[in-house]
């Protein structure tokens, strides 16, 4: 009986990691035909297994009363043998199939729904907790569709069928051997009642783990500068005892579990002895039965046991699946703008704020440029310059204030369209693991002359044509092969190959040499006349002769005009430039 | 009745999976080095209870055999009682071995995951250029959570089943080894299809861990990544990438599925073919006077405990194979022999604090970056390295620190070879801000004294002190709550601001060469004024080596060298260094 019982255990294992529920069977009627499949295989397979004690016990009984023939036996055995063997195959393929499909459509669903979602989103939900949405929550339903579905079904079938075979073999014996279920069903609700909580918390301790891990990997290079393996060790060690304090908890609870069920059968089987023995003894039943009574115990615990399973597991599998779901419900950005229009190039903020929670980022920004007009944005650290980009890419929403583009607000815009004139280069560098040819086209119909204009002006094209691979070259993930002023470069070829007409540059100069700024910056104004330029930059002097100046501090607009006339009008600009004035003299 | 052939024949032939389980547990066997004396009193455990729970169908047989069928009440109830007192007795030490399995289990898996972080920490930065951050995270990630469930759960069952097996086994040997061996023939078989299979299987459940390795690192990449996606509006470009891996992924988990899903079945098939054989067999031999009726009923039950335990190991197999797969994997981390070995110290020499001996570098399967230097760097002075971008300025400056060897050539660090310095020793002389900054999650404050031992014992106060001694507390207002502010998750905090920190943790080392690789890039100048106050206070001997765009840092630099295409030239004064980087050929 134990043997049953431990192959039970094994689904509770590989259901662990599972989740699903309530909404979770929503997902179920658009693969109809597949899960019918299943149900229909499960008990077609769980049926025919219920009659072979049953065949056994009359091969015994028919050699008791001396008329055994091992062919009237052996044959439909085998035959049933035979049958099960092929639509077990065939049950275990529809379950990996349809479990990978309906994972496979999940997962295109919900990345999708990512992908028409806003960066605030993605950033407020943070891009660990997607992936494991994408990933390990994904399992959870995966397993749902394998196994849950299967188990409950052909649990309860056996579970009845059994019972049915026993009271019908013999009804006396049957019921009584039939009180272990309740006592089972008590003793797994004790267990799983307990176990619950801990797995829950398990769930935190491996999320802690892998933040761990993590970190030590994206700041491998900063741990061996500082020497920081030691206090590492220290973190993981820390995480790592909890981790296994937590698996001695559930240890505890969870070992009382097979001793326990060993013990209940085991109880059943002294039942059988003693009471069937009697009846054996006083002629109401047969030897054959009496060995039929005890495969048939076996066939009813490992039900029971699945069923113990199942309930924790849908109770986890809910919580997973909810947390699918969280992301597959959140409101999408209203993209109902229709707008579609060429750019000529004015934007303009009225009265812009932006917070994160409580804390004020920009306040009251007000500010017009006009088209083809060239403007800085200069201030210092933490002034809010990045954000100010943000809102003008519609990467961040403002909390309150317009946006506009051609006098027209942001929001009524085809967003698609619009962000096709907006080139954007951001402060770090974002390099995809790909070509460099498909970084800088990015998935975009690219001409070949805007293609190499793009690559011309960020002054590209002499490096690619060293590499033996040209513009096929791979860019590794986080673009260790190039060095940061290339990957800025290349990040501006991938704004400019769109020939925006509208470029956000956010203080793209700061890991590139002024020489080959300086280039960049005339090449974009010869080869790109008509675009407006916005640039966020630490230094005046490449920008003293830009239309326009906005000096921020504090999230506010402290100053704006040209050079000469912030450098009259603002204490604070004149001082910025007095402690650059020192490099003045090398840069032109 | 007792049963003639009692010669316990050539070993227990059981086997089946068992063979290739213990090979793969062998494989973990260093880590079970410190856990004889547990495992010891486990294997009596489970001899024990094992011993009782395998007795019962014996004495079931012998009890219908010599009480039931003469009628013996007596007798059935002293059996029962018997019976009764060694399930109790069997129910407590299954649970004592139970609970001792699943210690050795638990901080198997603790030393194994301490075993792989304190790898990583010995890499070198190499190893990390080699290997996509995003891969390599997931690869860990998952791997280690497969070992998890192996450890936690599939070990003790997987134990378990086998010490079944085993047991099995020699009862139906020993009560009658010519029906004991027909039974196991079925297992023969399935040892030989298993051995037969499990490559195949393995290797496609290897690929499908692959392909979701890659999935992971490609929705990691796309949400990393995402405001570019945003910005540029290519959402459609994250969804058919995702889509790409997504089908990679579902086709490799089908394929492994279907794989798998054919052991069940099999093994199905296997344990109702010995029952037929012990039926057809027994009664043949029952007739002959071999056997008893009642110990054919006990042969019955044995052949299931035996079969189903091997159900078990199959339906297991499949987590097996994963934790094997994982376990390969994770071995490849920990037999990496990529090392920074330390070399005997040599005698110092006098000469240069820092001096480059023909030095040359390139990345593996890379042109080279740096060819025959020879530089010398006296101490307290300040050098600036300028040229363009990718002209080979951070690889100087990482050679410094020993983040590489050098290909060819050698570094002297105060008259010894640099590779002569322990960890310890170099990462305190020698200190390095990063070009892309790191943080940690946690506050400010444990971000600033990272790994920094003089203040490992400090309190809070004294750690104000040294910031405020170096005059660096009014760089603090740029944090919303100063040295407490949390620092969690990639955009909580600005690229400036994360420079400061580097900077601030960087200086309060007190280095005795400290490099700064673009430190400032991203800091207004008034800050940055602050920075260099700061660098003053540092005693006179500390050499710097500054890496700068902006040529007020360097300004007054005692030594320039412009580095490009390979080369490292001193440039003498400032003025012939701009001269140099205006006319120079830029090469990257």
């Amino acid at each position: 009986m134990k043997s049953r019982i431990s192959s039970g255990i094994h689904h509770f294992v590989n259901n662990k990691s599972q989740k699903s529920k309530n909404t979770l069977f929503s997902l179920l009627p658009r693969y109809k035909g597949w899960i019918l499949g299943l149900l229909a295989l499960s008990v077609f397979g769980k049926g025919l297994s219920l009659l072979l004690p049953r065949m056994v016990a009359n091969g015994i009984d028919a050699f008791n009363s001396g008329h055994f023939d091992i062919m009237v036996i052996a044959l439909p055995f085998l035959l049933i043998c035979a049958t099960m063997l092929i639509s077990d195959y065939i049950l275990g393929i529809i379950q990996t199939y349809a479990s990978e499909r309906v994972t496979r459509d999940l997962r295109e669903q919900l990345a999708a729904k990512i992908s028409r979602q806003s960066y605030a989103f993605v950033q407020n939900t943070t891009a660990s907790k997607l992936l494991t949405n994408l990933t390990s929550d994904m399992d959870a339903v995966k397993m749902f569709v394998s196994q849950g579905i299967v188990i409950v079904v052909s649990s309860l079938f056996i579970l009845l069928g059994a019972s049915v075979m026993l009271i019908t073999t013999n009804w006396k014996l049957g019921l009584s051997v039939l009180v272990i279920i309740p006592v089972m069903g008590f003793m797994f609700y004790g267990i799983f009642s307990n176990v619950g909580a801990l797995f829950g918390a398990s769930q935190k301790i491996i999320d802690r783990l892998n933040k761990t891990i993590n970190e030590s990997i994206l700041g491998a290079t900063l741990i061996r500068i500082l020497h920081g393996q030691q206090s590492e060790k220290e973190k993981f060690i820390v995480v790592n005892t909890a981790a296994k304090e937590n698996g001695l908890k559930i240890l505890r609870v969870f070992a009382s579990m097979i001793p326990l069920i060993t013990f209940i059968s085991s109880c059943a089987t002294l039942i059988i002895l003693a009471f069937g023995g009697h009846l054996v003894i006083v002629g109401q039943m047969s030897i054959g039965q009496l060995a039929a009574f005890n495969s048939y115990v076996g066939v009813l615990i490992f039900p029971m046991l699945m069923l113990g399973f199942m309930s924790n597991m849908m109770a986890r599998s809910s919580a997973s699946y909810a947390r699918i779901a969280e992301v597959l419900d959140a409101p999408e950005i209203k993209n109902d703008g229709t707008l579609v229009a060429e750019l000529t190039g004015d934007l303009e903020l009225r009265d812009v704020n932006v917070s994160f929670g409580e804390t004020p980022v920009l306040k009251h920004v007000s500010f017009k440029l006009p088209a083809k007009t060239r403007t800085a944005i200069l201030g210092p650290t933490a002034a809010g310059k990045t954000q100010l980009l943000n809102v003008l890419t519609g990467l961040t929403p403002p909390t309150s204030g317009d946006v506009l583009y051609d006098g027209k607000n942001v929001s009524q815009y085809d967003s698609r369209h619009l962000h096709a004139q907006i080139g954007m280069v951001f402060q770090d560098s974002v390099v995809f693991n790909l070509s460099i040819h498909e970084n800088i086209a990015f998935g975009r119909e690219v001409d070949k002359n805007a293609f190499d204009l793009a690559v011309t002006t960020a002054e590209l094209k002499e490096f690619v044509d060293t590499l033996p691979e040209g513009y096929d070259t791979l860019v590794s993930e986080r673009g260790t092969s190039l060095s940061g002023g290339q990957k800025q470069r290349l990040m501006l070829a991938r704004a400019l190959a769109n020939k925006p007409k509208v470029l956000l540059l956010d203080d793209f100069t700061a890991r590139v040499d002024a020489n080959t700024e300086h280039r960049i910056l005339e090449n974009v104004r010869k080869n790109y006349p008509d675009i407006t330029l916005v640039s966020v930059t630490q230094k005046i002097t490449s920008v003293r002769d830009y239309d326009h100046i906005v000096l921020l501090m504090e999230g506010e607009v402290l100053a704006q005009g040209t050079h000469d006339h912030l450098m009259e009008t603002s204490p604070e600009y004149v001082q910025i430039y007095e402690s650059q004035r020192s490099t003045n003299q090398y840069e032109h | 009745m007792n049963t003639k052939a009692t010669k316990p024949a050539e070993g227990g032939s059981a086997s089946g999976g068992k063979t290739s389980a213990i090979a793969g547990v062998r494989k973990l066997l260093p880590l079970l080095k410190e856990e004889r004396g547990p495992l010891a009193l486990t294997a009596l455990t489970i001899l024990l209870a094992s011993g009782i729970n395998l007795s019962v169908p014996y004495i079931f047989g012998y009890a219908v055999d010599h009480y039931v069928r003469t009628a013996n009440y007596p007798g059935i109830f002293t059996t029962t009682l018997a019976l009764l007192v060694a399930f109790v007795i069997a129910l407590g030490t299954s649970y004592w071995q139970m609970q001792l399995m699943g210690r050795v289990g638990q901080r198997m898996l603790f030393r194994l995951r301490n075993m792989i972080f304190s790898k990583l920490q010995s890499l070198p930065i190499a190893f990390f250029n080699r290997n996509k951050a995003g891969d390599l995270i997931s690869r860990i990630n998952n791997d280690t959570d497969k070992l998890n469930q192996f450890f936690s759960e599939t070990l003790v069952r997987f134990m378990m089943s086998i010490v079944m097996i085993v047991g099995s086994s020699i009862f139906l040997i020993t009560i009658n080894w010519r029906l004991g061996l027909a039974a196991l023939i079925p297992a023969v078989a399935l040892y030989i299809f298993t051995q037969a299979t499990s490559p195949w299987v393995k290797k496609r459940n290897a690929e499908s861990l692959r392909a979701t390795g890659g999935l992971s690192a490609e929705i990691q990449e796309s949400l990393e990544h995402f405001k570019v996606v945003v910005a540029f509006d290519r959402r459609d470009f994250f969804r058919d990438r995702f889509a790409i891996a997504n089908k990679i992924n579902f086709k490799a988990a089908v394929r492994a599925g279907i794989a798998s899903a054919l052991y069940p079945p099999i093994y199905d098939l296997c344990a109702n073919l010995a029952i037929l054989i012990v039926l057809g067999y027994g009664i043949y031999l029952v007739s002959m006077q071999s056997l008893t009726l009642g110990l054919l009923l006990s042969f019955l039950i044995y052949v299931e405990r035996f079969y189903g335990p091997l159900r078990q190991i199959a339906m297991l197999w499949n987590s097996f194979q994963l934790a094997l797969a994982a376990w390969d994997r994770v071995s490849e981390i920990i037999d990496e022999a990529m090392e920074m070995p330390v070399l005997k110290a040599d005698k110092a020499s006098e000469g240069a604090f820092v001096r480059f001996n023909a030095v040359s570098f390139s990345y593996p399967e890379r042109p080279d970056v740096l060819r025959n230097i020879n530089i010398d760097l006296e101490r307290g002075k300040t050098y600036a390295l300028v040229g363009p971008t990718g002209g080979g300025k951070t690889t100087t400056a990482s050679l410094m620190a020993r983040l590489y060897d050098p290909t060819v050539g050698t570094i002297l660090f105060d008259g010894r070879d640099l590779r002569s310095y322990s960890e310890v020793e170099r990462t305190q002389k020698i200190g390095f801000i990063l070009q892309e900054p790191f943080l940690f999650t946690g506050t400010v404050l444990e971000n600033i004294f990272y790994a920094n031992t003089n203040f490992a014992t400090s309190t809070n106060e004294e750690k104000v002190d040294a910031i405020n001694s170096m005059g660096l507390e009014r760089l603090l207002s740029r944090f919303e709550r100063g040295l407490d502010t949390p620092v969690s998750g990639a955009d909580s905090i600005s690229l400036g601001q994360k420079q400061l920190i580097a900077f601030m943790r960087a200086v309060l080392r007190k280095p005795e060469l400290l490099i700064l690789d673009e430190a400032t890039a991203n800091i207004d100048t008034v800050t940055e004024e602050l920075l260099q106050q700061a660098l003053d206070i540092l005693p006179t001997t500390t050499t710097k080596v500054i890496i700068a765009h902006r040529l007020n840092t360097i300004e007054k630099a005692d030594g320039i060298f412009f580095v490009n295409n390979g080369e490292l030239t001193a440039a003498g004064t400032l003025d012939k260094a701009v001269d140099m980087l205006m006319h120079g050929k830029r090469q990257s």
